[in-house]
């Protein structure tokens, strides 16, 4: 496999050649609204293809501390034993998501379990990765821009 | 299609012949439904006249980001003409059979878009108490003036238990965990807000749409998902989709005044951080819609760019819940503060 240019770095080039090249020619209102579409997409799916997994891998450990202190609830240990399930050193893409979105299950009955208890140091806590998680997120949609609206 | 509007229109319009179509455009603006816009001469009585028409009807099945019905809407639509301003509904074709697809015929408002209007202008004016009065405009109506294929909910704290659940089974129905919708449904829970009466909301009360007419009142489109709410949904939600799409005309001082001034509302029940928690509780039906369609897009199920393209949409939202959430924990604080001083 050639890795360079990485894959991000492949798809900022499609953008670039979208907008020098293909959008100057477009004169229809809606064919120019899907491919300012398309250039938002791709270039969050850029910015995922370079940090997802590292991400995902970030934030499911950092849930699973912050659930530590509800490990005796059942429903958070219930969302445990369902993380632990997965075997956390496969790296194919589908393998990694399967156990962010598990991590995820664990993370919300912790937030329930942390407001049901009204403890408000365990709801910051979970607060603080949910801020996180939209760092990144803010990092993939970039300037959002509603094309076709208004 | 221009021949079909044309014989359409033939039949619907008293005392009209020689009815051409003269221009046919489809329009954007709109993510959920197809829009045309339509240029139309007909002699009516022997004398020449020129009418321009916007088409607004359903997409093809699998081309469908939402699913709503325009009888419904058509229904909305006469409910609230005379008293909100709207672009009037003239005719329908209820079943398809003329249009090729069900379809609502509406005047054409030469009102310009709110967007590109407040853009040309370094100061927004007496925007904010237009807005202020086209929401009063259909949140004072009283419910048993509206058509009865608008479901009434049981009681206010039903509602908002409902509402606040919508956000659980929203993640509940969802292809993947969303963490950020069960922490929101706990906020909002903990956080429940005095009640108001319920009324009908627009649902999609957002800048995109919304026209400014000539004398500078605001014209509102797009009913498909009106329903009986709580009215400071539509408040909320204009000011969310406005972190996105500035102006935030709900910022204004005079915004909540003028509110509360036209519907009877006190300060407890409209202010500043009130609007913000309805900028969060009023998005889930939104939400809801997006996320099903990129859903359906992971599930192989539709293959729409607007079902990838909305996601974005979705995760700005989870930011701007944060720092709503944020903002608002503050102004309870500060409140409660004062209350102790």
């Amino acid at each position: 496999m050639l890795s360079k240019p990485t894959t991000d770095h492949v798809i900022h080039g499609v953008v670039r050649s979208l907008e020098e090249i293909v959008l100057p020619t477009i004169t229809d209102e809606p064919a120019r609204v899907a491919v300012q579409m398309v250039q938002q997409i791709l270039r969050s799916a850029a910015v995922r293809a370079a940090h997802e997994i590292a991400w995902m891998h970030e934030e499911i450990e950092s849930i699973r501390t912050a659930a530590a202190a509800f490990a005796e609830e059942p429903a958070v240990a219930e969302a445990l034993g369902a993380l632990d399930e997965l075997d956390p050193t496969l790296l194919e893409l589908a393998d990694v998501q399967a156990r962010y979105d598990r991590a995820g299950e664990v993370l919300s009955r912790t937030v329930e379990a942390a407001y049901a208890a009204n403890d408000g140091a365990a709801i910051g806590r979970t607060r603080q990765l949910l801020e996180q998680r939209s760092a990144h997120e803010m990092a993939i949609v970039g300037q959002l821009d509603l094309v076709g609206r208004g | 299609m221009p021949e079909r509007l044309a014989a359409f229109l033939a039949a619907r319009e008293q005392g009209v012949t020689d009815v051409e179509v003269t221009s046919y455009r489809v329009m954007t603006g709109g993510y959920s439904r197809l829009l045309a816009r339509a240029d139309v001469t007909w002699q009516r009585h022997g004398e020449p006249e020129q009418r321009t028409f916007v088409l607004r009807g359903d997409p093809p099945p699998d081309r469908s980001l939402i699913h709503t019905d325009r009888s419904y809407e058509w229904d909305v639509l006469h409910a609230v003409a005379g008293r909100a301003r709207i672009a009037a509904p003239i005719h329908f074709d209820a079943t398809g059979e003329h249009l090729g697809t069900k379809a609502i015929v509406l005047e054409h408002s030469t009102a310009m878009s709110l967007l590109p209007y407040c853009a040309g202008r370094d100061d927004v004016g007496d925007l904010p108490s237009r807005l202020a009065e086209a929401a009063a405009s259909f949140h004072t109506i009283p419910i048993d003036d509206l058509p009865d294929s608008i479901e009434r909910p049981p009681s206010y704290d039903g509602y908002l238990t409902s509402r606040i659940d919508e956000w659980r089974g929203t993640d509940r129905a969802h292809v993947e965990s969303e963490p950020f919708l069960r922490y929101v449904a706990a906020w909002l829970d903990a956080h429940r807000p005095p009640p108001v009466p319920l009324t009908l909301i627009h649902g999609d009360f957002q800048s995109a749409n919304m026209l400014v007419d000539d004398d500078g009142h605001l014209v509102l489109l797009d009913w498909e998902l009106a329903q009986i709410g709580d009215p400071r949904e539509d408040l909320g939600y204009f000011k969310a989709v406005a972190q996105a799409a500035p102006p935030d005309l709900t910022d204004a001082e005079e915004f909540c005044a003028h509110y509360r001034e036209l519907t009877g509302f006190d300060e407890a029940q409209v202010n500043p951080a009130i609007v913000s928690y309805f900028l969060i509780l009023g998005v889930i039906g939104t939400v809801r819609r997006l996320l099903e369609g990129g859903a359906a897009f992971a599930r192989g199920e539709n293959h729409l760019l607007a079902s990838l393209f909305n996601l974005n949409s979705v995760q700005f939202g989870h930011m701007m819940w944060m720092q709503a959430m944020t903002q608002l924990e503050a102004a309870l604080a500060s409140a409660d503060q004062s209350g102790m001083a």
